[in-house]
């Protein structure tokens, strides 16, 4: 009963996520640089991410719309990111100076 | 309460307004009553969960707001046809250009397309219904009601001044005090929910519904159009959502995101409105590429020359509107490298459309032509949408774009792509999709009449502004001297709104004509069409296909004439429907009266109106609606009848 | 209605795989939505004006005990789908109500954390910098309580009518909606917090 309430790939997941919060927690009581620090937060946050998304929402799992799941997402990061980094090219890194 | 605020005071054009207003709400009430149309208005069109219905209403409500956004333009090219004109005032012109983009853009264009598709698109891939009926009830009443509150500012409150783009720093408090912004910010967001619903839905009726057969590479060119639109509209939205609500909360909570002090920033409100608003003009483009598509084949009898690159310049078209933004204020101070990249960009998107225009060309290269009302629209779209596109890439270039930038010049371009690029295209499809919808043709002499009244004065209205613009006039003034020289041009101008006013009300005059004397057309088949929903009876049944079809090749209709391939095998059998509900509805109203309370913060009545939203929800959440079936026998004698023999 | 026995139960039926799909595809604009939100926040990160900027206000204690309970109900939530799917009512249930009473102790300790802010006029009016730390912060609030009203909404439902083809297809679809809720929080936490606290 019990194993079946808990499956192995779930508690394994929630460890994971909790292990990788804990470890970005580097960030502040380490002494990293700058951008180490941003790539430990990149990392971290982009395996937890993963981890939802593959573990816990099961996005691969249905046959009949898997590619169509991952384009959506796909589509979705592109604008979000563009949204993101297109707004700081133009107001911070590109701004007329 | 402070009751002076829901005034609009001193012009007699608005006291005009109201009372014409009052007089027409109390005609449509009387009238429902004195023909006791109330239950059938309840149980047939607003409870009505039916895609072609849903179709019909928005386009309806398009016309509605085509005629009230025309009367915005014919005010303000009367008020500048001659120099010092004192027919409307500063402020009055400023709400009347807000008004004319917001409404022309957002509730016009869009729900006139997302009518069309609508109606066609389950029809065109052999569907019986879009995924969720429901939740397509909602979408339209939540974009008539943001529609509706949008009109209501004019004479209650005061309507949005600060243009259709709302740059801060006027659209804030400080410069714009009137309650106009506060209806710009909800009455978008409103009616902004409810087309990202409707994109969701689409995209998993096309992916997900199509008839047996019917591939991604073998829908016709409308439906892959409404796709690629959909997932337009469900990426760029949100980005829309979150700008509303950003200025809606340094207008009615004093945050500081747009406002010059306090570490404000007021360019970054115009960056997020295009973010969302380059995306929103291939919205509105799209699904036109895709009627144009349909309509060209018809016509000359021609299967689309080069299928897999349209599709793929519509992808292209797609990702490539994502990333030009920028070009929008080239002059607001960012450096060269910002420029030089969006400015390749922007130029980089005229590729995939000339693909286009080259493949309709071809695909009229020795075509068996006939000139029907629809055709004369999309062989009128493609020169003067040509125009616009040059002019575009003349834009686009961001040093020439300091002597263009906000001139009449850059008026003149997009009145060159949008009126071909949107507004034929949906004339054309609503001659083209009528005799479905209705079962019978619009007369065709009256539409040609119409045609040419349109698309002459079109010409004669716009022209002018390129040189207006190349001559120094800026958009968005109300009055000019005479020294500027502006006149003649402004006045040629005005004759071509007169004109075009004449062709929309013979356009007009023709549906009210042929409603009267057009012959039913009995052979559901008018134009000898290509596609799936001409094989279904006119007008259109509730459940749209009797038996399901099935697909082997594209243009499965053409085909299946042509080699005598049978389309529908199987035996009919009962059909499930889903049920009508009135609870999308009093959504739409409830979102009305928030909305409404906001504009005026009055808090207490929004957060009764905020929790009924939320009651609304779970109360649609825990309604179990099984439907209802269709017998068979029901099935076969509708049919019957609807194909014109004697059950 | 046709369901097919070799699916799970929430999957059954043509209009709930439909539903599952029409989600993700709304998760999908909920992706622009918060990036929109972030680059906000990005853009107005050192614009706190005369207010006091992030280090100045963040604290660390508050942050893990939500975090934690965040991470921890995205757990529950799949365990609760799991046992959904294994027909154990009861076990479901009871996950789904951790689930939710988490997320109720998460939204508690942001209103904590706001009322903290505002006491020490830390507000909305502050600066362009606060105005993007409320509202992306609330924007994310709000779904989590939305989704809380949701998620009973939906226990209400399968206390009356049990594990039906409806009930397990709206209690996946939530599950999908409070995973998601937990990816934007680790974006929050590594880039809003973390990253303001460096």
């Amino acid at each position: 009963m019990i194993k079946q309430l808990f499956p192995i790939r779930h508690v394994m997941g929630y460890l994971a996520s909790l292990v990788l919060s804990a470890a970005a927690l580097i960030v502040i009581y380490g002494d990293l640089s700058h951008t180490a620090n941003v790539v430990v937060l990149t990392i971290t946050a982009l395996i937890q991410a993963s981890l939802q998304l593959f573990v816990f929402m099961h996005i691969g799992e249905s046959a009949d719309t898997k590619k169509e799941l991952y384009l959506n997402i796909a589509y979705a990061l592109f604008v979000g990111l563009i949204t993101l980094f297109g707004t700081l090219f133009i107001f911070v890194w590109g701004w007329y100076a | 309460m402070d009751l002076e605020k829901f005034k609009v005071h001193g012009e007699p054009l608005i006291y005009g307004a109201m009372i014409s207003i009052a007089l027409a709400t109390i005609g449509i009430l009387v009238g429902l009553t004195y023909f006791k149309k109330w239950g059938y208005l309840w149980r047939e069109w607003l409870t009505t969960v039916d895609h072609k219905k849903i179709g019909v209403m928005y386009i309806l409500a398009a016309l509605l707001m085509l005629f009230r956004g025309g009367v915005d333009a014919m005010m303000m090219r009367l008020q500048t046809a001659a120099p010092e004109m004192k027919f409307l005032d500063a402020q009055h012109y400023n709400e009347v250009f807000t008004t004319h983009g917001l409404i022309m853009i957002l509730f016009m264009a869009m729900p006139f397309i997302i009518g069309l598709m609508n109606v066609i698109i389950p029809l065109q891939i052999g569907a019986r219904d879009v995924a969720f009926p429901r939740l397509n009830a909602v979408s339209f009443w939540l974009f008539f009601f943001g529609a509706m509150l949008l009109n209501i500012s004019f004479v209650i409150g005061g309507s949005p001044d600060a243009g259709w783009s709302a740059y801060f720093p006027l659209a804030s408090l400080e410069f714009s005090p009137t309650v106009g912004n506060n209806y710009y910010s909800l009455a978008l967001q409103i009616s902004g929910i409810g087309t990202l619903i409707t994109g969701v839905n689409f995209i998993v009726t096309i992916l997900k519904m199509r008839a047996p057969g019917m591939t991604l590479m073998k829908m016709p060119m409308f439906t892959w159009s409404v796709l690629i639109t959909n997932v337009i509209i469900v990426f760029a939205f949100p980005v829309l959502t979150v700008a509303l609500a950003l200025m809606m909360f340094d207008r009615l909570f004093g945050s500081q995101f747009f406002t010059m002090a306090n570490g404000g920033m007021d360019m970054l409100w115009a960056n997020l409105f295009w973010v969302w608003g380059h995306p929103e003009v291939y919205i509105v483009i799209l699904p036109a590429f895709g009627i144009y598509s349909e309509i060209i084949a018809t016509f000359s009898k021609k299967n689309l020359y080069g299928y897999t690159s349209m599709v793929f310049s519509m992808v292209i078209i797609s990702l490539l509107s994502f990333l030009v933004w920028a070009h929008h204020f080239y002059t607001m101070g960012q450096g060269v490298m910002v420029n030089s990249f969006f400015s390749i960009t922007t130029m980089a998107i005229a590729v995939p459309t000339g693909v286009k225009i080259f493949n309709w060309l071809f695909t009229l290269r020795k075509g068996r032509i006939t000139f029907t009302t629809p055709m004369l629209y999309t062989l009128a779209f493609i020169p003067i949408f040509t125009i616009g596109g040059v002019t575009g890439v003349m834009l686009a270039m961001a040093s020439a774009d300091y002597q263009y930038h906000n001139t009449m010049f850059l008026v003149a371009h997009f009145h060159y792509v949008l009126i071909p690029g949107a507004v034929f295209a949906v004339i054309a499809g609503f001659h083209y999709w009528f005799p479905k919808v209705f079962g019978f043709r619009l007369n065709e002499r009256l539409g040609k009449h119409a045609f040419w009244w349109i698309i002459i004065s079109f010409n004669v209205t716009f022209f002018p502004l390129f040189f207006l613009g190349l001559m120094g006039m800026t958009r968005r003034m109300y009055t000019y001297s005479e020294e500027t020289g502006f006149g003649p041009l402004n006045m040629l101008s005005f004759a071509g709104a007169v004109g075009l006013s004449i062709g929309f009300l013979l356009l007009v005059y023709n549906i009210y004509w042929s409603t009267r004397y057009m012959p039913r057309d009995t052979t559901s088949d008018p134009w000898d069409g290509r596609t799936l929903e001409w094989a279904t009876p006119s007008p259109i049944p509730a459940y749209n296909f009797a038996i399901v079809p099935k697909v082997k090749s594209l243009d499965p209709f053409w085909e299946s004439k042509q080699k005598n391939i049978p389309l529908f095998e199987d035996k009919i059998t009962k059909i499930h429907l889903p049920n009508n509900t009135g609870k999308p509805f009093i959504l739409g109203v409830i979102f009305f009266f928030l909305g409404f309370f906001l504009v005026f913060s009055m808090w207490i009545p929004a957060i009764v109106a905020g929790v009924g939203v939320i009651v609304m929800l779970a109360a649609m959440s825990f309604d179990q609606d099984h439907g209802f079936y269709v017998s068979a026998e029901e099935v076969i004698a509708t049919e019957k009848k609807l194909r014109g023999e004697t059950v | 209605m046709k369901i097919d026995a070799s699916k799970p139960l929430e999957y059954s039926t043509e209009e709930n795989s439909n539903k599952i799909f029409g989600f993700w595809v709304f998760l999908g604009a909920e992706i622009p939505l918060f990036a929109t939100l972030f680059t906000v926040y990005f853009v107005m990160v050192n614009r706190f004006a005369d207010g006091p900027s992030g280090p100045e206000i963040f604290e660390i204690g508050p942050l893990l005990v939500s975090t934690f309970l965040l991470l921890t109900s995205s757990f529950t939530i799949g365990l609760a789908v799991h046992a959904m799917r294994h027909g154990y009512k009861k076990a479901m249930m009871f996950f789904m109500a951790i689930t939710l009473l988490m997320g109720l102790g998460f939204i508690g300790i942001e209103i904590e954390e706001f009322l903290t802010y505002v006491h020490e006029g830390a507000t909305l009016q502050t600066s362009g910098f606060l105005s993007s730390l409320f509202v992306l912060l609330g924007t994310h609030g709000a779904h989590v309580s939305f989704g809380f009203l949701w998620g009973v909404g939906i226990m209400i439902q399968l206390w009356r009518r049990g594990i039906t083809p409806a009930t397990a297809n709206k209690t996946f679809i939530f599950s999908l909606f409070w995973h998601f809720l937990d990816v934007v929080w680790i974006f929050i936490f590594s880039f809003v917090y973390l990253k303001g606290m460096m």
